[in-house]
């Protein structure tokens, strides 16, 4: 599979988890994952789980926009940089957000997010 | 490497980040060909979803971008380290203001720096996009 195509189909994997399941997260994630959501540092699937599943909202859908792919160098890694939006449950309007994802393959041949940072576009 | 030594390595790399994004977009706002050197012939660019390769070609992308001048305003940076290359991951979101323009347009970019060996720093990954309304 061409690494675009599994940039895509990561990115849809992940966040049809986030917007329908957000423990079953926890399976993207290992040990040494590290996450920043909005400036706050977490590490650890446990812990990354914990915080993503804490959310303050039941529901949001997310659109995804452009979706950029690179490899990150010899260990196979993959960086994938993605800008969208999101929808909250309840909110009147969407909010613009981007997230860089670098995913590291397993030896059962798929990935897992090794880095994860992620920010709201606010106007 | 107990508690207090490791916040230590992640203030630095913090500081190197930012450091690092403070450098580079003053080099792109005031002198766009002085970007070429912060790449090596490994370097990968994407922008706007074009890909480009090798410092030369990325210097002569960035040096063609049609503007004369423009200036980036940074409202985030955030950084993690990227433990099997070495490297630092950055994360930036701004603004950038293209001279004569009536508004700013907003931006993220991210990159993955890779140490060289004579202590700085060199840009293996870059991507970018403008987030449009």
């Amino acid at each position: 599979m061409d690494p675009d195509a599994l940039a895509k189909a990561f990115v849809e994997h992940y966040y049809r988890t986030f917007d329908t399941s957000r423990p079953g997260l926890g399976n993207l994630y290992q040990e040494g994952s590290m996450l920043t959501f909005e400036g706050a540092k977490t590490q650890g699937a446990q812990a990354i789980v914990a915080k993503l599943t804490s959310l303050p909202f039941q529901q949001c859908q997310h659109n995804v926009s452009t979706v950029d792919c690179q490899p990150s160098g010899p260990a196979g890694g993959m960086l994938v940089f993605v800008s969208g939006s999101l929808q909250l449950a309840g909110e009147q309007h969407p909010l613009k957000f981007s997230q860089m994802f670098h995913l590291m393959p397993t030896p059962q041949g798929s990935f897992y997010v090794l880095n994860d940072i992620f920010r709201l576009n606010y106007a | 490497m107990d508690k207090e030594e490791k916040m230590g390595v992640e203030d630095q790399l913090e500081m190197v980040a930012k450091a690092f994004v403070n450098h580079y977009y003053h080099l792109f706002d005031t002198n766009r060909a002085a970007l070429a050197p912060l790449y090596h012939h490994t370097s990968m660019l994407s922008f706007e979803g074009q890909k480009i390769q090798g410092a030369e070609e990325i210097g002569q992308k960035l040096a063609q971008l049609p503007f004369e001048h423009c200036r980036h305003f940074i409202s985030t940076i955030d950084s993690q380290p990227s433990p099997f290359g070495g490297g630092i991951l950055v994360f930036v979101s701004g603004n950038l203001q293209l001279q004569g323009e009536e508004h700013q347009l907003k931006f993220s970019q991210m990159f993955q720096l890779i140490p060289t060996q004579h202590g700085s720093f060199f840009v293996q990954n870059d991507m970018f996009r403008l987030n449009y309304g």
